[in-house]
């Protein structure tokens, strides 16, 4: 099941260009020039933000202890940043490089290692630093981060002095593990899902391949390289080590993120408030209708049967000691957000209120019907129109702006250990959507969360996943779009929406779904299988 | 239904800052930094000095005083950190406070246990900050930065104070121990010679992480950073605001004597200064000369642009007044949060500038040719000038700011080039072109 696929393109097409649905995590996708960042402050000519020049970012530590997934996380927030980023993952290029069906030699990654396996060892890494010298060089890249074990202080220290050729800075992340059971949670969650150990018991798996990682890789080297630029994490964030030479901006800023990083996965899911007595009116601030009251009741056990049969089923998939993760709920400090959380917090579950989370203030739209926004502001429509991520109606925040204000919000979901509920307004949810799913900016302001549906992420190391969880029985009227939002966003039917036939490729990405919402319901999966290294 | 109430949001995490360090390890510099930058950012925050309740009761005690056999001083040292730690919960109990900070040496394990436990029984979460040093110089050089600045030693002889002063740290390190293995249950930060290495042990909370961030960017080597607006540009002269216009003549006068006032300034031998300019004609332009004199590093950011005033943009403050009367109005009454139509505020200025103070605290020396509005968040933050006043400080044409961090706060000069340009300060509620500023208010 070793899916050539993602390696082959990306070995062989370094500029192979694809958009994914905004339902597939576009972490991987190569950001196209013009795309502006959601959280990006501005925008510079040469692309580069912060004068913090080039960086490749190299990790270091032994399988399982979650260095892709550490890559993936900081990916996602350095491109919401707007800094140009990319991720070269080696194992991708070991595995386009080793012809399929075969294993890599058994020495490959010893440190006298056979001349045979030195070559090849040799010619992956090339393909892949030629890669990394095409982005940085020739595609205004920023940040490479080049994901290997990187086991050998030798071969970190080569590896810097190499780069320092082409004037490109490195900064080596370790992750690095003395807790098994970290270590354990990461073996299972990704490692043993492969082919190899079907038909295993997870704790038979998790030992064998344990044992299988210490034959192959015998010595690996915690980094002490006091003349090199690292972090080291330890144990999943208790703590951090930095050894600080030459750190820019963007090298903080990354430290600063990885305080908030764990490496363990979580799941998040995202639930619409129920509707309240005054829904077009920002400022009432009013309580729940009964029907947002019935909502929240729907909602709720929607949420908590759904929990219960992924449990079952990962019971029944044979690891029987499975347990659900405790489950947080965050809402704003608006009242309907509030009082949709109240079945769950009578049953026992953690609720914190964010006043980070309130909604897009919609400015001087507020109670105002489309048409009247369009004629007392014609100006600001057609402006609106243009960059309806950007722009901002008199006295409201613009998309743009929410994203700047849910910055602590992005980093404290990063933190949280614990399932995750948020019950917010639809505009909150797109920007925080946008987040986790790399979504491109321009598209944020379209994306639709119908109110009968929650919507799961699930964290894969290599990508993130959504799913949509059904809440039965909901009234019609209370589906749709948020009342008291600013409509203007979303062209009138017929205009701009792009038909499935459409006229553009789909390649071009504009082929998202019906109805001018552009989020698919069956996404169109461009499935990128990247299957974890078993070494 | 009572709502809001049905339960308490938990949002308000309130942290306590907890120095710890031999002296004249940078503990004062970074409290005050730490302090500054969080109220520059909008989080109040306070700094509880342990010496200051000290010298309340010992106003100027000589290096005996701080011997650990002297158990008088000893009680009275005690006494001083209960009284801070009391005022500190006050503070936080009276609503308004988010972080304190808690500056003193706090070099035993026994101290430290006693902060630890009194925040926790008053829902305080404590953030250990410890300042380790071993480099001579760098220590000499603070010895020498507190002697002539700390009010221990104020009217005294230098050298007699820096000899008492060596000898007050000897007093300490005979105490003083470091953040041990047995202490990894306490969220701290470990920052060994000025951030070289740097130890980050279990951060509970965005706060944390944020404040860990900024200390991480601080260093405590000696330097200055200079400031000046663009010369007088062709806009001023005829009193509109914004555009990319370029100097005036005036202005390019200016520009040429920049070499000159930042000499007559004083420049340290053999010192580096990076110049940095935004990206908009008037201040690439000024620093033109000085850049070709020196052969100084030179950054163009576009977050050193001037605050965009959207629909504004080009016109005078009058037109403004005439064409977008209640927004002239709603811009005097809130002027630090007003947004222009399709602009910014100087909130939003401060958001931008957040690299720009980083990279800042990153660097050493520095000149800024900037603009109006940009400067006066910049000097703000260094200044530690509230956000409602910010926005109305004068800063003149033609003016040179040389500001220098000091362990007691930052110390200005200004040396102003004798070359004539319009005003463009504006007081409240008028529209005036070139309004000269009230000069009663300038002491």
């Amino acid at each position: 099941m070793d899916t050539l696929l993602t390696a082959d393109i990306v070995v062989n097409s370094p500029r192979f260009r694809r958009k994914s649905s905004t339902f597939v995590d576009a972490i991987h996708d190569l950001p196209e020039k013009a795309d502006l960042a959601p959280a990006q402050l501005y925008s510079t000519e040469s692309g580069r933000l912060f004068h913090s020049g080039r960086i490749v970012i190299i990790t270091v530590g032994l399988p399982a202890r979650g260095k892709t997934h550490m890559s993936v996380a900081m990916a996602r927030y350095l491109r919401w940043l707007g800094v140009k980023t990319r991720i070269f993952h080696l194992g991708d290029y070991r595995r386009a490089t080793i012809p399929h069906g075969q294993d890599i030699p058994d020495d490959y990654f010893f440190v006298n290692a056979s001349a045979s396996s030195v070559l090849l060892r040799q010619k992956i890494v090339k393909r892949c630093r030629e890669d990394i010298y095409q982005f940085l060089n020739e595609e205004n890249g920023q940040i490479a981060i080049y994901d290997a074990v990187n086991p050998s202080a030798a071969g970190r220290r080569s590896l810097a002095n190499e780069f320092a050729k082409h004037e490109i800075e490195t900064l080596f992340i370790e992750s690095w593990c003395d807790d098994y059971r970290i270590i354990e949670e990461n073996v299972r969650r990704v490692k043993i899902s492969s082919p190899d150990y079907v038909g295993w018991t997870s704790e038979d798996a998790v030992k064998h391949y344990l044992a299988r990682i210490s034959a192959r890789i015998p010595q690996f080297h915690t980094m002490e390289e006091k003349d090199l630029n690292y972090i080291k994490m330890i144990n999943a964030g208790e703590r951090l080590i930095v050894n600080n030479k030459s750190f820019g901006y963007l090298s903080n800023r990354i430290v600063f993120y990885l305080l908030n990083l764990h490496i363990k996965t979580r799941r998040t899911y995202f639930a619409r408030a129920g509707v309240s007595v005054e829904p077009n009116s920002y400022k009432a601030d009013g309580p729940l209708s009964e029907q947002g009251q019935d909502y929240a009741k729907k909602m709720t056990e929607t949420l908590l049967k759904d929990r219960e049969l992924e449990k079952q089923a990962i019971i029944e998939g044979g690891e029987t000691d499975y347990e659900l993760k405790p489950l947080t709920v965050w809402t704003s400090t608006r009242r309907r957000t509030v009082e949709t959380a109240k079945y769950l917090h009578e049953t026992g579950y953690k609720v914190r209120q964010r006043s980070q989370l309130s909604q897009l203030n919609p400015g001087v739209c507020e109670l105002k019907s489309e048409r009247r926004i369009r004629e007392e502001y014609p100006e600001e429509v057609a402006k609106h129109e243009l960059d309806p991520y950007h722009h901002r109606y008199p006295r409201a925040e613009s998309y743009h702006d929410l994203a700047v204000r849910l910055e602590p919000i992005i980093l404290e979901l990063e933190r949280e250990q614990n399932d995750l509920l948020i019950i917010a307004h639809e505009s909150v949810l797109r920007v925080l959507y946008g987040y986790l799913m790399a979504c491109n900016a321009a598209d944020i302001p379209f994306l639709e969360f119908p109110r009968d549906e929650i919507i799961e992420i699930i964290p894969e190391s290599y990508q993130n996943e959504a799913r949509r969880i059904q809440i039965p029985d909901l009234p019609k009227e209370i589906i749709p779009g948020s009342p008291e939002d600013i409509k203007i966003p979303v062209p009138p039917s017929g205009l701009n929406t792009p038909s499935v036939q459409g006229i553009g490729s789909p390649n071009d990405g504009v082929v998202t779904p019906q109805g001018g919402i552009r989020t698919p319901r069956e996404p169109e999966r461009i499935s990128q299988q990247h299957v974890e290294d078993v070494v | 239904m009572s709502s809001k109430t049905f339960f308490a949001s938990s949002d308000d995490s309130k942290i306590c800052v907890v120095m710890v360090g031999l002296p004249a390890r940078g503990k004062s510099l970074i409290a005050g930094k730490a302090m500054r930058y969080l109220g520059w950012v909008g989080i109040p925050a306070r700094v509880f000095n342990v010496g200051t309740y000290r010298r309340n009761a010992t106003p100027q005690p000589n290096a005996n005083f701080f011997d650990p056999h002297n158990s008088e001083g000893e009680k009275m040292r005690r006494a001083a950190a209960e009284a801070a730690m009391e005022d500190m919960i006050n503070w936080f109990n009276a609503g308004k406070g988010v972080v304190a900070i808690l500056d003193a040496t706090n070099s035993t394990r026994k101290r430290r246990q006693w902060i630890y436990e009194s925040c926790r029984a008053a829902n305080i979460e404590p953030l250990f900050v410890e300042s380790i040093c071993d480099d001579e110089d760098l220590i000499m050089n603070n010895i020498l930065e507190v002697k002539t600045t700390s009010p221990d030693y104020k009217g005294q002889d230098p050298e007699v104070a820096a000899l008492d002063f060596r000898n007050r740290i000897r007093n300490y390190e005979k105490v003083y121990e470091g953040i041990g293995d047995d202490e990894n249950h306490y969220t701290y930060v470990k920052l060994i010679n000025v951030g070289s290495t740097v130890v980050i042990n279990q951060i509970k909370d965005y706060l944390s992480s944020r404040l860990v961030y900024y200390i991480q960017n601080l260093h405590i080597k000696p330097r200055s950073i200079w400031l000046s607006r663009h010369g007088e540009s062709k806009y001023n002269l005829t009193g509109k605001i914004g555009g990319d216009a370029s100097i005036s003549d005036r202005g390019e006068a200016y520009a040429r004597a920049l070499p000159g006032l930042l000499k007559k300034s004083g420049v340290p031998p053999n010192t580096k200064i990076v110049i940095w300019t935004s990206t908009l004609k008037r201040t690439i332009q000024t620093a033109r000369h000085l850049a070709a004199e020196t052969g100084y590093e030179k950054l163009e950011w576009k977050a050193l642009d001037e605050l965009d005033s959207g629909v504004c943009d080009g016109l005078t403050y009058e037109e403004i007044a005439e064409k977008y009367p209640e927004d002239f109005a709603a811009r005097d009454e809130d002027k630090y949060n007003y947004r222009y139509r399709g602009g910014e505020s100087y909130r939003d200025v401060v958001i931008r500038l957040e690299p720009i103070i980083m990279e800042l605290e990153r660097s050493e020396n520095v000149i800024i040719v900037t603009h109006q509005a940009v400067l006066r968040c910049i000097y703000s933050y260094f200044l530690n000038v509230a956000q409602e006043q910010s926005p109305w400080m004068e800063v003149p044409l033609h003016t040179l700011i040389k500001l220098t961090p000091r362990a007691y706060g930052t110390e200005e000069q200004r040396y102003k080039a004798d070359i004539p340009a319009v005003s463009t300060w504006r007081a409240k509620g008028t529209s005036a072109k070139h309004q000269d500023f009230p000069s009663e208010v300038k002491a």
